[in-house]
């Protein structure tokens, strides 16, 4: 099971009944769900587009798809909105997660985070489309931050804000 | 009667003779006012870290509002501060000297931002200040209430435009600003920060400033940020576009996004605010190219064959885009 995780992760697992098993057996295990949650919320911060490769589109779509977590049974026809949605809603929740954070360290509560994530709809959520480190990087040196320290994690707090 | 004649001629007059002076000045600004509103920005920053506060703040960017407790202390140099939001999970900011850690008590999670390097960098040239000049009209404004307090006004009016306006207010007494505001071409408010109630040069303990948690709960994790310092340096990446008034203040690399040799970063700024220009090897993954705003903050991303350039600033669109897409290699 985790050869086969790993493989998902790598991007090597190409055939979709393969993906449906692993995204099946995910669903007993929490934690593996969170790492992936993770990975998600790691591309969201830098700014990529989790929802146009089309992994993380199948596990945003697996995500979004169900109230319960990764439940893939069912098929999303139309995912890509839904994708950038959940993949924004996973950044919003994910200050937490800032750097990507390993599997075996991925705290308990992340998966009720995820759980929030997918029961969240796209109307209701806004992509975040400029990368969270760019932006602290770029607020650490800019005059404009008048009260030093504030500024950006001010941001970072209105990114969390975002995600109730 | 006659008494109470001549003191109210004495008024008049002296309101003759402030009116005067006002017109005066404002045929004098610029360069009148820009000398005060430099040193306006000054004060500012220095009451900010000197002067121990508490208070609450509000952010708003768009539709967004976000409050937050903040609690600075200034024990004899050394800066305490905590920042507390007040709606959404809870959030804890604590800042001392330089270190920031973050409390995330809902996912039991401690993240330690490594020092920043911001004064460690050179404040803004005395050129640059004159050039605030050049860019901006800048203007004392009114006084109005903030917070409770007696405030005044100022008004940045930019003179092209490829950068954005601002309205502060700040305590007379202490120099501290109080409410800022940024204005687009349209003059609407594209984001403001105001403190709705402010203790202001108090005496505080250092245990005002102290987390409600200790430095690393038993069972949270700890986090520790790699140090995304900066390494000054000649990164042979030219931006040759800029706006008027934008002088380079900054070029080094930093240790982000796991790449090996760090992102490049070059930072201008024409003294109130600034772009950076980021620049990293593309990677595998797929990224967003094109426009992207939040709140006063505009970027603008492009490739350039391997690599991607980003540029991000408090400025409009339009001066972005000017930017990164006139990078090159040297």
């Amino acid at each position: 099971m985790n050869e086969e995780i790993s493989r998902l992760m790598d991007g090597e697992l190409d055939d979709a009944a393969a993906v449906d098993r692993v995204l099946a057996g995910m669903k007993q295990d929490g934690a593996k769900a969170t790492w992936m949650c993770y990975h998600l919320i790691g591309d969201a911060l830098r700014g990529e587009d989790a929802g146009s490769r089309p992994l993380s589109r199948r596990i945003v779509a697996a995500l979004a798809a169900e109230p319960t977590v990764l439940a893939p049974a069912r098929r999303v026809e139309r995912p890509a909105t839904w994708a950038w949605a959940a993949a924004a809603t996973i950044a919003a929740v994910g200050v937490v997660g800032w750097t990507a954070v390993s599997l075996t360290d991925a705290p308990e509560s992340a998966l009720s985070l995820a759980r929030e994530a997918a029961s969240m709809r796209s109307d209701t959520l806004r992509p975040q489309v400029i990368p969270a480190d760019y932006l602290i990087a770029h607020r650490e040196i800019s005059p404009s931050t008048p009260i030093q320290g504030l500024g950006p994690l001010q941001r970072a707090a209105v990114f969390d804000a975002k995600a109730r | 009667m006659a008494a109470a004649g001549s003191r109210r001629a004495g008024r008049s007059a002296t309101l003759c003779l402030a009116r005067a002076a006002a017109a005066a000045a404002f045929l004098a600004a610029p360069w009148a006012h820009a000398q005060d509103a430099d040193a306006m920005l000054d004060r500012a920053g220095s009451a900010a870290r000197a002067l121990s506060y508490t208070g609450t703040i509000v952010y708003q960017r768009g539709t967004e509002v976000e409050t937050s407790r903040i609690v600075h202390v200034n024990d004899g140099g050394d800066e305490l501060e905590k920042l507390v939001n007040l709606d959404g999970p809870a959030r804890e900011v604590i800042r001392r000297n330089g270190e920031v850690r973050c409390y995330y008590p809902d996912v039991k999670l401690v993240r330690i931002e490594p020092r920043t390097f911001r004064n460690a960098f050179p404040s803004i040239s005395p050129q640059q200040k004159s050039s605030l000049a050049k860019y901006y009209v800048a203007r004392k404004g009114a006084t109005g209430r903030i917070a409770g307090l007696e405030a005044q006004a100022w008004n940045f009016e930019p003179r092209d435009g490829l950068r954005y306006g601002y309205e502060f207010w700040t305590d007379p007494a202490t120099g501290m600003l109080l409410k800022a505001r940024t204005l687009n071409e349209r003059g609407e408010v594209i984001e403001q920060f105001a403190f709705l109630d402010i203790a202001l040069g108090v005496k505080l303990e250092r245990d005002a400033a102290q987390p409600s948690w200790p430095p690393a709960p038993a069972d949270w994790q700890v986090r520790q940020q790699k140090s995304g310092a900066a390494a000054s340096v000649d990164t042979g990446w030219v931006v040759g576009r800029a706006p008027p008034g934008f002088v380079k203040i900054m070029e080094g690399q930093r240790g982000m996004r796991d790449q090996k040799r760090g992102v490049v970063q070059i930072v201008f700024s024409d003294g109130l605010v600034a772009v950076s220009v980021f620049i990293e090897p593309r990677g595998g993954a797929q990224r967003r190219f094109g426009r992207a705003r939040q709140g006063g903050i505009n970027q603008y991303s492009v490739k350039h064959d391997d690599h991607v350039i980003t540029a991000l600033g408090e400025v409009p669109a339009e001066a972005v885009r000017l930017m990164a897409t006139s990078v090159t290699r040297q």
